[in-house]
């Protein structure tokens, strides 16, 4: 498959001399298109760093980044507009939802594409498709707090999709959800992966998720190792459960 | 693109629109307080507009007869009325009291003009009801605001005043309406002592050997008569005959009569600049706290509303929403609460205006300013909320 994210040795420092933090001591990881992995890790191990390096919410000390043939952070490298990185290469899905409350379910999605340029019916339209290839397309014209958690949710990953972003970051998805809900929604997740032909990281401390990935990222001390998870199901099993 | 700050408002527009109605009632106050301030300068231009003078020939040396008090025998008129470019020139008396109507006090400015010939300065220019004053003694002329009626008695010092005519907008700097008299009928109000004075003062002039001589009861006669009225009047009023220059009349009558002489523009000035001034600033004072106090408000709302938004700011700027988009939201919505504000506080001032006691003059350019400075101030009050908003780390929604 062809490759979705690539990190090779990302160092992350805060600070300098004594009180310098090293939060990502030379992280690598890679995720190709369609794939879904997992990134687990406890307190302190430099999850969120992570988290927010691979978002193009801060830059790293050093270290690569590439997205597809696109190269994010290089070695003295000063990215120049992590806003628009954002925008046009990675999705996001939250612990919450954390819709915009003022706007409607169709322009929740539409609002990423009308950002980037796109002319509102434009937007609205692709809105529109990927709410019905969720199944939420019924609910396009209510309020999110109108919303059932679950239709919350979809509409969040239709909002993450809608770009069409070669990246999906999941931050705790299923937190909030039971066993039956939160395995859906991976399930969903890797459904939309393999239909966009997205590299989704779900980070989790989700017990009942985490045998359903394929590869499992373990980052402690800011160094990640690549495990399999216990009880996984194979290779051809993945994105079934 | 969307409009978020129009989507926003209209997911919260109870408490927007009860927000901007709140902020409104201080607009209409700010709104009537420079209607307060036209107004005054109004009735300063409307008494020096009714009275119909070009010149105003005062007592020497002081600012009367409105600012200040002012003398002149009746007489000085003659002389002034026989100059070269002087087309008019009537004695005229001001006197500010209080009169009992139907059992309330009504503060009136008594007026005394000549009444002989239509047009002298110093009448009223025009009437909405009734006659003119045609007798000598006893018929007024009331400024409807008085609440006078036609056919009303109203009794001024010892006498009784029938009122004949209505006029309208006449009334003092301060906004007293006025009430015409004919000039003997003023001046006995204005000079005319109680009968416990005239006792006292007949009964020292009778004491005294030199205005009461032995033997010669003609001259306390005489001097007690001279004591009894008055033939002063507080200024006399001049109109310019055609192609006459105000200024060279008023030169020549200031070299010749000992008197002071005010043209319109410097009774204006002394009207405007000195006796409004006091009341201008005060007012002014009044202007800027209230439009502090509004920065405020919409400061503090504006703020506290973002605040509020802080983790769909952050998720806004996550997914890549420019700055500029979530500034230019706070500014909108700032900007559309001092639409709201405004429009309200104009209604509203234009609906209490008519209840003030005195005249409450509501420009359109007063309003155009107002509207300009009201969004002015809420873009500057919104900068607090914009500044905290950019300051929303992105990071924020992932928990981080």
């Amino acid at each position: 498959m062809a490759e979705g994210i690539r990190i090779e040795n990302l160092i992350k420092t805060y600070g300098s001399g004594d009180t310098a933090v090293h939060a990502l001591r030379g992280v690598n990881m890679s995720v190709a298109k369609g794939e879904v992995v997992g990134l687990i890790g406890p307190s302190g191990s430099g999850k969120s760093t992570l988290l927010k390096c691979l978002g193009a919410v801060i830059e790293p000390t050093s270290g690569r980044m590439t997205i597809g043939d696109r190269v994010i952070y290089d070695d003295g490298w000063k990215v120049g507009d992590l806003r628009a990185l954002r925008r046009d290469l990675i999705g996001f899905i939250f612990q919450a939802p954390y819709l915009i409350p003022f706007l409607d379910v169709t322009d929740n999605v539409a609002l990423l594409p009308m950002l980037a340029g796109k002319s509102n019916a434009q937007a609205r339209k692709e809105a529109r498709k990927l709410l019905e290839a969720l199944d939420v397309a019924h609910r396009a014209a209510a309020m999110p707090s109108q919303l059932s958690g679950g239709e919350q949710q979809r509409v969040a990953i239709a909002r993450a999709l809608v770009n069409r972003p070669p990246v999906i970051l999941a931050d705790e998805p299923t937190a909030p959800l039971d066993s039956v809900r939160a395995l859906a929604v991976v399930d969903l997740l890797n459904t939309m992966a393999r239909q966009f032909e997205t590299a989704i990281i779900i980070v989790t401390h989700d017990e009942k998720i985490i045998p359903t990935f394929r590869r499992l990222y373990n980052i402690r001390d800011g160094v990640t190792v690549e495990e399999a998870p216990a009880g996984s199901p194979g290779p051809d099993d993945a994105g079934k459960s | 693109m969307i409009s978020l700050a129009g989507r926003d408002i209209l997911h919260g527009w109870g408490k927007f629109v009860l927000t901007g109605v709140g902020l409104g009632l201080l607009i209409g106050v700010t709104l009537s307080m420079a209607g307060v301030y036209r107004g005054m300068i109004d009735d300063a231009q409307a008494l020096l507009d009714n009275s119909g003078a070009d010149l105003w020939v005062v007592q020497k040396d002081t600012l009367g007869p409105y600012a200040e008090p002012s003398s002149l025998n009746e007489d000085t008129e003659r002389p002034i009325r026989a100059m070269a470019g002087v087309d008019r020139a009537a004695g005229v008396t001001y006197l500010t009291m209080q009169i009992a109507h139907q059992g309330k006090d009504v503060r009136v400015m008594v007026v005394g003009a000549e009444f002989a010939q239509p047009g002298e300065p110093g009448q009223p220019p025009h009437l909405i009801a009734g006659r003119r004053i045609v007798q000598a003694h006893y018929e007024a002329v009331a400024d409807v605001k008085t609440g006078f009626a036609i056919g009303d008695q109203v009794k001024v010092r010892r006498n009784t005043f029938r009122i004949v005519g209505l006029t309208s907008r006449m009334v003092s700097s301060g906004g007293d309406p006025m009430l015409f008299l004919s000039l003997k009928d003023a001046q006995e109000a204005q000079f005319e002592k109680d009968s416990d004075a005239i006792v006292r003062q007949r009964a020292r002039t009778a004491s005294s050997p030199v205005l009461n001589p032995p033997g010669n009861p003609a001259v306390l006669e005489a001097v007690n008569a001279a004591q009894a009225g008055s033939t002063n009047v507080n200024a006399v009023l001049v109109t310019v005959a055609a192609g006459s220059d105000p200024d060279a009349v008023a030169a020549a009558i200031r070299r010749w009569q000992r008197v002071t002489v005010y043209t319109r523009a410097q009774m204006e000035e002394i009207l405007v600049d000195k006796m409004i001034a006091n009341s201008a600033r005060q007012i002014g004072m009044f202007l800027v706290i209230l439009a502090i106090v509004s920065a405020a408000i919409v400061a503090f709302i504006i703020y506290t509303m973002t605040i509020g938004k802080i983790r769909e700011i952050a998720v806004l700027k996550l997914i890549g929403t420019r700055n500029r988009t979530i500034a230019g939201m706070i500014l909108q919505q700032a900007l559309g609460l001092g639409l709201i504000g405004f429009a309200v506080g104009k209604i509203a001032a234009s609906f209490w205006a008519p209840f003030f006691p005195k005249y409450v003059l509501l420009l359109p350019a007063d309003s155009v300013r107002g509207f300009l400075a009201v969004m002015a101030i809420c873009a500057l009050a919104s900068l607090l909320a914009i500044h905290a908003a950019l300051k929303v780390d992105p990071a924020e929604a992932i928990g981080g």
